[in-house]
């Protein structure tokens, strides 16, 4: 491959905090763990670890691929040169946010607007916009690596 | 009084900490409660701490300040110990362990890597690359089709995208494993593809960063690699 979106996106080595969203899970869930102190119980904080959501093998997340094929504009895609620029754009635009279609990925957004207005509030699962395909998602109740699974999975 | 604990270090670390915020809403002093062989760096824990912001800033501003000017064990966010003596019963009993990681990364830093595929343009290539995906999608377009042919879609397509993207992961480690001491993998999320922290030798920390470039520069349209670092080594302490 030729094109490289990708390699202008790669970043100039990050200084002090400036990247706060792309190293939260560092920060939350990767520093020392020191059982006999006591960790403050966070609202939010497990819907910040969203990253550590993996991708399940589901009829549900069968059956969103297929939807997702479906709506693609493939007479666009067969003229994929025209379409780059585009496809450069959005990676780009894409930025702190990803690509994200994650079934939490309202909640990151809502944390990272949080994050970046610099307000103090704690972060509430209720305020975030929620779309119904990520709404459906979020049921999921299979999940590999259980032990990241939030408080919410686990009362089902 | 509880203290919020930031991290550990030796007592010969220079401990610069008068100019930093502690977390909190009126953060108070950030101070060292000295053990035997190892201190801990600490303040007064707020009422009111919380993950926005404000105090996810402080708590890295001084993972930053003390791995910048010597070598420390950042505690994850949100740790609150009792009091004084609770602190110096941790060091204590942790002193071989502690020391020992303060050791092994002595002069290295982190660096963290994030892969995020475009959706949109990954499924358009597996359509393109599949007859029988291709095939399938025309089948079940605008509603038409059978449930069974939009599962057969998906489950192809899914294993499509995992398989690129195992590759894809596979094909940036391994660029980058040569000039790393550690690695720390995180299973493939729905957000990233690879979410990869490595532990880098100081002096090959620009090494490092160019690789990192040049990798992201080979990587096909639409894979967007992020590097983040130096930073504190959050994922090796």
């Amino acid at each position: 491959m030729t094109i490289t979106p990708g390699g202008g996106a790669v970043p100039a080595p990050t200084q002090g905090s400036g990247n706060l969203y792309d190293v939260l899970e560092l920060v939350l869930d990767r520093g020392l763990v020191i059982d006999a102190f006591v960790r403050v119980s966070l609202v939010g904080i497990e819907i910040a670890k969203v990253d550590a959501r993996v991708v399940v093998a589901s009829v549900d997340t069968y059956l969103r691929f297929a939807e997702a094929c479906n709506r693609l504009d493939l007479e666009a895609g067969r003229k994929a040169p025209a379409q780059l620029p585009d496809v450069m754009e959005r990676v780009t635009e894409g930025g702190a946010k990803g690509k994200s279609k994650g079934a939490l990925s309202g909640a990151v957004e809502a944390f990272t607007e949080s994050l970046q207005k610099g307000r103090h509030d704690e972060i509430e699962s209720g305020e975030r916009p929620r779309r119904g395909k990520e709404e459906r998602r979020e049921r999921e109740p299979v999940e590999r690596g259980s032990e990241r699974r939030s408080s919410r999975e686990r009362e089902e | 009084m509880s203290l919020y604990v930031y991290a550990i270090t030796k007592p010969s670390h220079p401990l610069r900490l008068d100019d930093l915020k502690g977390v909190g809403e009126s953060p108070s002093e950030l101070r060292v409660v000295h053990g035997d062989s190892l201190c801990a760096v600490v303040s007064e824990a707020p009422d009111d701490l919380s993950i926005a912001r404000r105090d996810l800033e402080a708590h890295s501003a001084v993972q930053e300040r003390l791995w910048s000017e010597g070598t420390s064990l950042p505690l994850s966010f949100g740790f609150v110990a009792q009091d004084e003596d609770a602190v110096r019963a941790v060091l204590e009993q942790g002193a071989e362990q502690y020391s020992q990681r303060l050791a092994e990364l002595t002069d290295r830093v982190e660096f963290n890597v994030k892969g995020v595929q475009d959706e949109d343009a990954l499924l358009q290539q597996i359509v393109e690359e599949s007859p029988r995906v291709r095939e399938l999608n025309e089948a079940t377009r605008e509603g038409r089709g059978s449930y069974e042919q939009r599962l057969e879609l998906g489950q192809l397509v899914a294993q499509e995208v995992q398989s690129r993207h195992e590759a894809l992961a596979a094909q940036i480690v391994a660029a980058l494993r040569p000039l790393v001491y550690a690695e720390n993998l995180s299973p493939p999320s729905e957000q990233y593809f690879v979410n990869a922290s490595f532990l880098v030798d100081r002096e090959k920390s620009e090494a490092f960063t160019e690789a990192s470039r040049e990798l992201g520069e080979q990587l096909p349209e639409g894979v967007e690699l992020r590097l983040n670092g130096p930073l504190p080594p959050y994922s090796f302490a």
